[in-house]
């Protein structure tokens, strides 16, 4: 009896305890030569709300280029449900010098919470004629698929990145395009692009 | 002002129904009014609002259809909202709100388009949708850029319905919107169930 009190009153607690929700998207992120640089960035409040960061084009010679870039992310909280969802849009875009392009980038991240449970995915990313190394992709890219770039480095596709616990936080960050550059001869990191992010969270 | 963009919305909303000939759920080409009678427009009058809703994901296929388009197809949109009533149950359906709606069939408005609106009615639907208690209305006036023409301010959009049917969304929860007419007398909607994202419902408590 003195047990299911208790858990009446851990889930009574959890349902009435203030939630939060995080969300960002933003189309291009470039650190190669020491140089950093990124279009719009769209940060959703803390409270929930609406974000957005647009850009027609947007160009770092050599590492990316891109038109159409869209940015958006919202997101609600309240007792009983919240949820923040975050995509990201490029169109026309052509990424370590050509060796990756596609027509449209979309990458999508999700997170929800219910009255008792919550979860996160990357459902809705993906990829519109996708060619790599000069090889047109037509089937779906799966999760986190690793291509080797020569000259370059290697890029992670779909990448998709959990967070949270899993019991009172879950959380989904889907970058579309990550390339990590590498010297050519050490192999060392140099430096990074990523293209298409969206990350989304919750926490109760 | 925003007595006279409520008039004109549902002045559009009734010529859309007039002028129809044929029910297509799918985006409509550029150019024509492809858009038909519309699903249970006939069904009597929206109701006040005692909810807000938030969204945003992907659509592809026309409802009922589920899943993406193939990765050779640019037949998608995606889109991010917040919508709410001014003012709770019963004083009226005056709206706020923002949606940011990405179309990327070719054939759309110019190429396809992005869209950013701003809300200034909310209500509950009146299109059949009304039954589940988690679907909302909402509509406005917003900027229309086609990828290959000139923009277009106030243009009419109207979401006829947003539904939050489960947690997560994707292959459940739906959303209908319509963008129009343009100057030239072109209609734009499409009518899918998420492959991507979520849409939330929330009842307003007088804390949200």
């Amino acid at each position: 009896m003195t047990t299911k009190i208790l858990l009446a009153l851990t889930l009574l607690a959890g349902a009435v305890q203030a939630q939060t929700v995080t969300g960002k998207a933003f189309g291009t992120y470039v650190n190669a030569l020491g140089v950093t640089s990124q279009s719009p960035v769209a940060t959703l409040p803390s409270s929930g709300g609406m974000a957005t960061g647009q850009a027609d084009a947007f160009g770092v010679a050599g590492a990316v280029d891109a038109s159409w870039l869209n940015a958006v992310t919202t997101g609600a909280v309240d007792n009983k449900k919240s949820g923040a969802q975050s995509t990201s849009e490029l169109e026309q875009v052509s990424a370590a010098g050509g060796a990756i392009t596609a027509d449209v980038v979309t990458a999508v991240a999700t997170a929800y919470f219910g009255q008792f449970t919550g979860g996160s995915d990357g459902e809705g990313s993906g990829f519109t004629n996708l060619i790599v190394n000069g090889e047109a992709i037509t089937t779906e890219v799966a999760p986190n698929t690793r291509v080797d770039l020569p000259g370059v480095g290697y890029a992670v596709l779909n990448e998709q990145i959990p967070t949270g616990d899993g019991l009172t936080s879950w959380g989904m960050t889907v970058n579309m395009i990550h390339v990590v550059l590498q010297d050519a001869l050490l192999g060392l990191t140099t430096g990074e692009i990523i293209i298409g992010s969206a990350s989304s969270s919750v926490a109760r | 002002m925003n007595h006279a963009r409520h008039l004109s919305l549902a002045l559009g909303a009734v010529a859309a129904v007039l002028i129809a000939a044929a029910c297509h759920d799918a985006a409509s080409p550029q150019g024509t009014i492809t858009a038909g009678i519309l699903p249970g427009h006939d069904k009597g009058g929206s109701q006040c609002a005692d909810f807000r809703l938030t969204g945003g994901g992907r659509v592809d296929k026309p409802e009922p259809e589920t899943g993406k388009s193939p990765p050779s197809s640019h037949d998608f949109a995606t889109f991010g909202f917040q919508a709410r009533p001014d003012a709770a149950c019963p004083f009226g359906m005056a709206g706020s709100g923002n949606i940011e709606w990405n179309e990327h069939l070719g054939t759309q408005f110019g190429g396809g388009f992005a869209f950013h609106g701003t809300v200034t009615m909310f209500s509950t639907p009146n299109d059949g949708t009304e039954t589940n208690p988690q679907c909302g209305r909402f509509g406005g006036f917003g900027r229309l850029n086609p990828h290959n023409g000139p923009t277009e301010e106030d243009v009419s959009f109207e979401v006829n319905h947003a539904c939050d049917v489960d947690e997560p969304g994707v292959g459940k929860d739906h959303i209908y919107m319509r963008i129009g007419p343009t100057a030239d007398g072109s209609i734009y909607f499409r009518h899918s169930l998420l492959s991507g994202g979520n849409i939330q419902w929330h009842r307003l408590t007088g804390n949200n």
